[in-house]
């Protein structure tokens, strides 16, 4: 069978942009195999078809993994994988047009979104406060390393842009849902 | 009654609703999903990351309570104080129903 490797890199809050990619890649007749590693993805040919993809984010769901992937499969939901705390799903479109998706009402979206920032945004905020701050702020204030200062400073951006990214979306997920 | 269970219950979601609903009689969340399509004739579906995000919320906030399990699937049942959110979010729903009556 013919397949293929792609890498595409998400930020935290990018899961609906992974989904529609899925999604997309499905319509386009590459059905996902699995992700591993930093983001590389696997597909295989398939007849192109319209399959809705959707992560979830939950700790306790996968603490409790027989039930949670029962419910799931309950509903008619193929269970794909986990990958850095999310779980993979995915369904076929009806035939009449109806594209499901796993949330049926913005208070579990938004709380999706909790669990996804308490997860994952927490240990980044911890290693930014605890290491990458104070080792720039050493190295440029006080060893005047600047090399190393520039480089961890370069981090640190990316860490802010990352940050201000999520805020926004937070604060937009937050003025949707009232 | 608490602050947190006054807040985040009344009013509440219609998914909350149809649990508490549903769950006066021990059962399991799709068997949940399947009472709320049929009492609705299928307008309102519920969905398995909604349901199993709000059935554990739920059993921490004690307004279900977890019974057993059958077949990998976790049965619940209303608590006490599931009973009296339920029967204030009634009220509510009741009394702005009058309203709108008497306002149209």
């Amino acid at each position: 069978m013919e397949t293929k490797k792609q890498f595409k890199w998400f930020t935290i809050f990018e899961y609906e942009k992974e989904q529609d990619y899925l999604r997309d890649m499905h319509r386009s007749g590459w059905k996902f195999v699995k992700v591993k590693g930093f983001g590389v993805y696997y597909f295989e040919k398939c007849t192109p078809q319209d399959v809705v993809y959707q992560l979830d984010y939950n700790k306790d769901g996968l603490a409790h993994k027989d039930e949670y992937l029962r419910m799931f499969d309950d509903c008619g939901w193929e269970y794909i994988q986990d990958y850095a705390g999310y779980s993979y799903f995915r369904k076929a479109v009806s035939k009449d047009g109806v594209a499901e998706e796993i949330f049926c009402d913005d208070e579990s979206r938004f709380q999706m979104m909790q669990r996804v920032l308490k997860g994952r945004m927490l240990p980044l905020l911890v290693i930014f406060f605890a290491t990458l701050l104070p080792q720039f702020l050493i190295n440029l204030l006080s060893t005047h390393n600047y090399f190393i200062a520039t480089f961890i400073g370069g981090i640190l951006a990316m860490y802010i842009a990352i940050f201000a990214m999520c805020f926004a979306k937070y604060i937009q997920y937050k003025n949707n849902k009232k | 009654m608490d602050q947190h269970i006054k807040k985040v219950y009344v009013p509440m979601t219609e998914t909350a609703f149809f649990i508490l609903l549903c769950l006066r009689k021990p059962n399991h969340g799709y068997g949940i999903v399947q009472m709320v399509e049929k009492m609705t004739d299928g307008a309102i579906k519920l969905t398995p990351g909604t349901m199993y995000g709000s059935l554990s919320k739920m059993e921490k906030d004690n307004v279900i309570r977890f019974v057993r399990e059958e077949d990998k699937r976790k049965i619940y049942q209303i608590t006490d104080l599931g009973l009296e959110v339920l029967q204030i979010e009634l009220k509510r729903i009741e009394r702005l129903y009058k309203i709108a009556q008497e306002e149209m």
